[in-house]
Parts: structure tokens; C-alpha cells; sequence
């Protein structure tokens, strides 16, 4: 046969087929369910297939911006997801302080202990962490009980009602679940340091605080700055299960995400045309921060990170 | 060796047996037949003792598909399969839609030799008349919960939503007369004075209520609200209020009972009668405060069964339906006509199959499938004496999931229970065989039962039997007549208007009800009248008033 005859074409044949499984994968997961996309421009409503349905162009576009009230909406689901992002970001230096400090533990079971505990939280589900809130802060929880039997409250307060603060509040939260999980890629980070770096120093006299600031942080500073333009990258997409939990009718006004938006307008009901005109927008836009975030680290750092 | 061989040929004879066996059976193999159901709660294979009941007869087993369970977006996906499965039970809109998309069977032939479904023959014949498009007159749907009275009579005892109180507590209180909303208050407040905690010293709140159901049931606004309207005789239809004299007005309108109910509860809240947790609780949470007494008030009528016990009954500290003078309570008559809901069959069922499908429906509507559907099993539920009465066993069989005897399929009672969870024919449909409806609460030998010093004394107050006779006398009960009218469904549009309204809604309710002062309850309410008129309310109150019309419409002509 003419194709396997030259061996090079044979070869490269061969590693086509090699990555070909991949691409089927990409293909079928990543890019088949675009066509999902089609919804946003139609009147679609179950059980009623595409083809009975009427073609509407940018309609549910518009609609998002039509009127005052609306457009008020929209901006409001904006800020609570920029609000609650950017809080992790002007955060996300916490794991990382957190390993660092972690790794300065000389006595390893401790080390060891503190670090299950920190990282246990990560695997249960916001459902459950829900219960474990409404257990502790209902009107006969622990908190209430503590602070009437102390004196410094006199009836029950609702502290799950009550939408003050809760940008703040759901941070605490997330931390209380991720930061042992998002610590471990810098324990990783720190062990991989050459510990020839840190031996030099001390023999130079360095104390431990010089040491990590100057040997242990700049090295895992990399790790910090892929992780955080790969954050970027999903500004946008928080999640809706942990708001989902704590929404209720007091605090939906500041909690409510663009993820938990779409959510609450699609399911239940037939918004689902309105939804998926949503969600275009959020691909859109994380795509443009994406670019933008790896120009601008191609212009600080010289590099970028796609 | 010698046990290889052997073991070798006892496999072969247990194959055999097994083979023989296999063969003594019934025609036919075990067929599966899945159920897209909207009522169940309980998604899965049917098992335990209804199971039992139906494999014996049928040989089927039923795979219950439940969107309660796996989500709404399941109608969706299995719509778009076009099969949403062989048995289909849907909500009357969203049953004419699937005729229309053609997912849902022609059943006329079939339920020509039907031999018990043919007793509902007007019912059926007037719903599929109504089916838009229907020129050529073809049976589609079945409808469910019919009853073998008339579409004006009401049959039960009770209504589906009145104030309950509890008997000990009112009648310490020496029984006040109670005029009004205010009244009703202060009686309670009365109640949660003298009694701040249950008998374990939780604190009680006559009032707790709950977030969960908000905007179900095709009503906007929160669900424990859209109930109480229905004491002064108005009935919420989507997003408007239908009113006695059968006009419309809006869910916003502040004459109208949902502002009037939302003041009562704030009202509430302000004398400190609110449980702090309603706004963040869940069913559950709510149900374990009612179980545990800690719960003065309640509104539905099953809402009881969480409190109200034999024991309690005899004692007088159930919860019993108490007057408030100038309340006109609202009430759908029997469902003669049906529900709401439809059972139909699959578009794709063919030969076999939609046989035993037919066969099955067919007995799920007989005397005997009825009875396995409302009483249970004979023996262990009830038993009946020598002039065909039936009297109750085991009546907590359901509550406490009583271990059901291997004979019958063994498991738990309450485990294997008809998880279809909806009857073609209702409770309070009266059995042939017996005489007295297929409802425990209505035979004579339970009646005789529960006839305690609590139900006399409660007589001998308001001299009347049972609660809806005292409606009657006094002609404070409305019953709206039962018709089979299949309504428009959402356009895309009104669709999503009617969520984000609800969703505008219910917030602005749940925060007026915790509001400190009227200032901050009205600003509340005109804020979200706003909003709501932004998303495009005017619109769907049209929509809703329009649609709602026709059976209004249906209703007036069926009382004539």
C-alpha cells in the first residue's frame, strides 16, 4: 500500500491514532454539548421538540436589559458574583500562608492532625454543611443557647436570616471547606524547594521568618500565580450549591450568583431558552478575562500561562 | 475426582429444577413497566407487599420514573427521547401538551373491553372531549381521583384547609368564642402563655412555618399563605384570586385575602406567636416541631395526622377544626371529574404489552385494586365481618412502617406501599362490596371508635357532628363545583414571567411577615408590586385571568 510505504507517513499515522481517543473525548464532551447553545435563540418549552418551536433571534438577549427592573436584576446578580470572586481572590493568599506555616510545624503528628482536620471539610457536601449551620445557629442552637445563657443577647437572633454581611459570611465558609484542599499543590510546591537554598541560609545566620520570606515564598510565588490566573479564568462560575443551601428569602438579594441565577430561573419552570441565553454570556465573558489575565502576565512576567 | 463430577451434576439437576420451575409460571416472562409519574416520591423498582400484589396478578413489576425525585429537567430529557414512558401520570396541562407532541397513546379500542374502567366512561369521555384538536374523538387520558358521587356534592367530613386548634389548650381557655383574625390571635397568645414549652421544655411558637413549597401547586406566593386565603372564600388561580361572587382580581391587590393572610401572620410575628426559624427551616424541621407538640396552630387538614393519635383523641389534646365567625371557608367539591392529573399510555407501547397495561389500569380502578390502594391488606390492615363491613387493624401499619408478614411480601409496610401514589378512583368513593367508602376515617366501625368525650364535648359547643355539617348549618362553606376543563399552558414568555414573579413574591411575603412596623410591611409590599410589574406581572395576570376564565366559566354552568 502507498501510505505505509513511507515510514514517516506510517508514524505519524500511528500517533494520530494515539491522541485520536482524546480528541473523540473533547469532541463528544466539550464540544458536542454547544450545540446546547441553540436553545438561547428559540421559544422552547418541554415537551415540544426544536423543530415545533418558533425561531426568535437575540429575544432573551434583550430581554436581561428590556426595563429598569430588570436591568436592575441583572446588575444585581453581577455584583453579588463579582463580590463574592473577587473576596476569594483578594484572598487566595491564604492557602497558600496556611502551607507555609503548616510546613514550619516541627512536631509531625500535629502536623499531621492539623492538617486531616483542615482537609476533612472538602469532602462534605454543602447539604450537609447546611444542616450543620442550621443546627448551630437556629433559634435553639448552640450559639443562640451560649450567648443568652452569657447575657449578651436576649432573644434568639436569626443569624442564617439575616442577608448583612454575607458576602463576608460565605467566604468563611468556603475557607472553612477548601483551604486544607488548596493547601496541598503548595505542600507539594514546598517540598519540591532545593534544600540546599534553606541550608545555605541558615548557615548565612537567617532566621526562620527571613527564610520563608525569602527562599520558601518566592519559590512557591509560580505555583501561586498559575493557580490564580486559572481562578481568573472562572470569575464568573462560583458554584451555586453553597448558595444554593444558604439562600432563603431575606438573603437571596445578596447572595444570589450568576450560577444559582440561572439555576433558579431554568429549573422548576420552562426558562430554559432565558437560562442558556445566560449562560452564553458568562462563556463569553470568561473567555475574554481569560485572555486578558494571559496578556497581561505575558507583559509582567514575559510568559503566559496558555 | 469424584466431587467435581458430582458438584457437576448437581448443577446440571439444579439447572433442571430451576428450568422446570421457570416453566410451571405463568405465561409470558416478567414484563418491566416504567411509570413516568408526577405524585411519586419514591423513585425505582415498586417492591415489598404491593409489589407482590401486582407481579402475582399481572406478572409485571413497575419501574417508577418520579421528577419529584430526579428533578424537573427529567420531563425535559425524556421528552426529547420521545418516550416518557409506558405508563405516563402528568398534570392535565402538561398532558394535553404531550398529546399534542404526540408522546401519549390513542387508547379508544382498549378501553372498549375494559370491565371497571368502563363505570367512569361519562368522566373519561368528557375529559378527552376537552382536549384541544380532539375533532376525531379519540381516548387519550384517564382522568385521576374520580369519585362515584357528583361533581357538586362534598362528601368528606373535613375541608382541606380550616383553623385547627388543639382541644385542651381552647377548652382551658373555657372555649372563647373566637369573631375574627384578631380573635384567633389572641387565643393563641392566651394558649402560648400558659403553655411557653412542650413537655420535654422546647419552646413552642404557634405558628412555624415553612419555605419549601413556595409557588407549588400552580399558585404563586408562599404555600403556607395561599392556603389561608381560602377562609374567606377566595382561591388563588396562578397569579390571581378568584372571590366568591366568581370575579377576578389580582394577587397584588391589597383588598384581596393574600395581603389580608400575609398581615394576619405579620401580626403574628409582632405578639412574638412566629417560630424564629420559619424562614430558614425546611419541611422536616417543621414536621419534627409538629410531631413534638411544639406547634399550636395548623391549616391543612392532614397536617393532623402528624399530631392527632387515638391516644390523644381520647385525651382531648388533638386538633380538631375550630370556627372563626367571619370566615366563609372555600372548598373543591368531590373530584368527580377528576384531580387534575391524567394517567395515559405511551405512544410507543405496542402489542403485549399495552395488553397488561390495560389489564392493569383496569383492575387499579376495580373494587379490589382500590382497596389494596386505600385499606391495604386484608388481614393486616383490616378485616372484615359477616355483613361486608370493614374494620380497622394496625392503624399506625403507615406511621411506624410495621413489618408486613412474609405472605404478603414481607418488608415494611410503609416501604412497600404503592409508590404510583395516585388512584384513578378516590378514597371517598363508596366500595360496592361494603357499602361505605374505601376511606377508614368514613366506616361506620371507626366512627364508632373514635367517638370520644373530645368529639362530644366538641358537638355538644357547636352542635354539629363533624366539622363540615357545622360549615353546612351555618352556610359558611363554599364548594366550588368540580369540572373537566383542560386549561392553555405557559408560553415560553409567561413561563419564565411566572417564576421570576413568584420568585419576587415569595421573598417580599416572607420579609413582610418578619417586618417590625407597618411603615416597613407596606414599603415592602409596594417595592414589589414594582419589581413585579418590571418583570412583566400585567401580563401574566392577563394571561391567568384568561385562562382561569374557562373553568370558572365550566364551574357556573355545572351549578346551574
Amino acid at each position: 500500500m502507498k501510505v505505509f510505504s513511507n515510514k514517516k507517513k506510517m508514524r505519524s499515522y500511528r500517533e494520530f491514532l494515539y491522541i485520536l481517543p482524546f480528541l473523540i473525548l473533547v469532541a463528544v464532551f466539550a464540544y458536542y454539548p454547544l450545540y446546547g447553545w441553540v436553545y438561547a435563540f428559540f421559544d422552547y418549552r418541554p415537551p415540544f421538540p426544536l423543530s415545533k418551536e418558533s425561531f426568535v433571534g437575540l429575544k432573551w438577549f434583550k430581554s436581561m436589559v428590556e426595563n429598569e427592573v430588570k436591568l436592575k436584576q441583572t446588575l444585581t446578580v453581577l455584583r453579588n458574583t463579582f463580590a463574592m470572586s473577587g473576596l476569594s481572590l483578594l484572598f487566595s493568599w491564604f492557602p497558600m500562608i496556611f502551607a507555609v506555616f503548616l510546613n514550619e510545624i516541627k512536631c509531625k503528628p500535629f502536623k499531621k492532625f492539623v492538617q486531616t482536620v483542615t482537609t476533612l471539610p472538602n469532602f462534605i457536601s454543602w447539604v450537609l454543611v447546611y444542616s450543620i449551620a442550621y443546627c448551630i445557629f437556629n433559634s435553639t442552637g448552640v450559639v443562640n443557647e451560649v450567648l443568652i445563657n452569657l447575657g449578651v443577647i436576649d432573644s434568639p437572633q436569626a443569624f442564617l436570616q439575616s442577608g448583612e454581611h454575607i458576602w463576608f459570611k460565605m467566604w468563611l465558609w468556603l475557607t472553612w471547606k477548601n483551604a486544607g484542599w488548596s493547601a496541598i499543590m503548595y505542600i507539594a510546591a514546598i517540598t519540591g524547594i532545593d534544600e540546599q537554598m534553606i541550608e545555605a541560609a541558615r548557615v548565612d545566620g537567617a532566621s526562620r521568618m527571613q527564610i520563608i520570606r525569602h527562599i520558601t515564598i518566592p519559590s512557591i510565588l509560580p505555583t501561586y500565580f498559575v493557580l490564580v490566573m486559572l481562578s481568573l479564568a472562572n470569575f464568573l462560575s462560583n458554584g451555586m450549591e453553597q448558595y444554593f443551601v444558604f439562600q432563603n428569602s431575606f438573603n437571596k438579594e445578596s447572595i444570589q450568583v450568576l450560577d444559582l441565577y440561572v439555576y433558579n430561573i431554568a429549573m422548576g419552570s420552562g426558562g430554559y431558552s432565558l437560562a442558556t441565553a445566560i449562560s452564553i454570556l458568562k462563556s463569553v465573558v470568561s473567555i475574554s478575562i481569560l485572555c486578558v489575565t494571559n496578556k497581561i502576565s505575558k507583559m509582567i512576567r514575559g510568559e503566559g500561562f496558555i | 475426582m469424584g466431587r467435581k463430577k458430582l458438584t457437576a451434576l448437581f448443577l446440571v439437576a439444579a439447572m433442571a429444577i430451576s428450568c422446570f420451575a421457570g416453566c410451571g409460571k405463568k405465561a409470558g416472562d416478567t414484563m418491566v413497566i416504567e411509570v413516568y409519574d408526577v405524585a411519586a416520591n419514591y423513585q425505582g423498582t415498586q417492591t415489598g407487599w404491593f409489589a407482590k400484589v401486582v407481579k402475582d396478578r399481572f406478572n409485571i413489576e413497575l419501574n417508577i420514573i418520579a421528577p419529584q425525585v430526579a428533578g424537573d429537567s427529567i420531563y425535559q430529557t425524556r421528552a426529547s427521547s420521545g418516550n416518557l414512558g409506558d405508563i405516563i401520570l402528568l398534570d392535565g396541562t402538561d398532558f394535553a401538551d404531550c398529546v399534542k407532541a404526540g408522546l401519549v397513546k390513542d387508547i379508544s379500542a382498549e378501553l372498549k373491553d375494559t370491565k371497571y374502567l368502563k363505570d367512569y366512561q361519562k368522566q373519561i369521555d368528557t375529559y378527552n372531549a376537552g382536549l384541544p384538536d380532539n375533532t376525531a374523538g379519540a381516548t387519550y387520558g384517564i382522568p385521576a381521583q374520580m369519585t362515584n358521587t357528583s361533581p357538586t356534592s362534598y362528601s368528606q367530613d373535613v375541608i382541606y384547609s380550616s383553623p385547627l386548634l388543639r382541644w385542651d389548650l381552647y377548652s382551658e381557655l373555657g372555649c372563647p368564642d373566637i369573631e375574627d383574625l384578631d380573635g384567633l390571635l389572641d387565643v393563641l397568645e392566651d394558649m402560648m402563655k400558659k403553655h411557653p414549652t412542650n413537655k420535654d421544655g422546647d419552646a413552642c411558637y404557634p405558628l412555624s412555618l415553612w419555605a419549601d413549597w413556595d409557588g407549588g401547586d400552580g399558585m404563586l406566593g408562599i404555600a403556607n399563605v395561599v392556603q389561608l386565603t381560602t377562609w374567606y372564600g377566595e382561591k388563588i388561580k396562578g397569579s390571581a384570586i378568584l372571590k366568591p361572587d366568581n370575579s377576578f382580581t389580582s394577587i397584588t391587590d391589597k383588598n384581596a385575602s393574600y395581603y389580608k393572610m400575609l398581615k394576619f401572620l405579620n401580626d403574628a410575628y409582632r405578639r412574638g406567636l412566629v417560630d424564629p426559624d420559619s424562614g430558614t427551616q425546611d419541611w422536616n424541621s417543621a414536621c419534627a416541631k409538629m410531631s413534638a407538640g411544639q406547634v399550636y396552630l395548623m391549616w391543612y387538614s392532614w397536617q393532623v395526622g402528624f399530631w392527632n393519635t387515638q391516644d390523644r383523641l381520647k385525651d382531648g389534646s388533638a386538633f380538631i377544626f375550630t370556627p372563626v365567625k367571619d370566615q366563609l371557608y372555600y372548598a373543591d367539591s368531590d373530584t368527580y371529574y377528576g384531580s387534575g392529573r391524567i394517567f395515559g399510555v405511551g405512544s410507543k407501547v405496542e402489542g403485549e404489552k399495552l395488553e397488561r397495561i390495560i389489564e392493569f389500569l383496569d383492575w387499579y380502578a376495580s373494587p379490589e385494586g382500590l382497596v389494596f390502594q386505600h385499606d391495604g391488606i386484608e388481614g393486616f390492615n383490616y378485616t372484615v365481618d359477616g355483613s361486608g363491613k370493614f374494620t380497622i387493624m394496625n392503624d399506625n401499619a403507615l406511621m411506624d412502617n410495621l413489618p408486613v408478614p412474609e405472605e404478603y411480601g414481607g418488608a415494611g409496610y410503609s416501604d412497600g406501599n404503592n409508590a404510583i401514589n395516585q388512584w384513578i378512583v378516590d378514597a371517598i368513593s363508596t366500595n360496592p362490596n361494603s357499602g361505605e367508602p374505601y376511606s377508614s376515617q368514613y366506616w361506620s366501625s371507626y366512627k364508632a371508635a373514635t367517638m370520644t368525650q373530645m368529639k362530644k364535648d366538641w358537638q355538644a359547643k357547636f352542635g354539629a357532628a363533624e366539622p363540615v355539617e357545622y360549615m353546612k348549618k351555618n352556610n359558611v362553606l363554599l364548594v366550588s363545583p368540580n369540572v373537566s376543563v383542560t386549561l392553555p399552558s405557559d408560553t415560553a414568555d409567561i413561563s419564565v414571567i411566572r417564576k421570576q414573579c413568584n420568585e419576587a413574591l415569595c421573598d417580599a411575603s416572607w420579609q413582610m411577615i418578619f417586618a417590625k412596623d407597618d411603615a416597613e410591611f407596606n414599603a415592602k409590599w409596594d417595592a414589589m408590586c414594582k419589581t413585579m410589574d418590571g418583570m412583566g406581572f400585567q401580563d401574566l395576570l392577563k394571561f391567568d385571568m384568561e385562562k382561569h376564565q374557562i373553568e370558572v366559566d365550566a364551574k357556573i354552568a355545572a351549578s346551574k
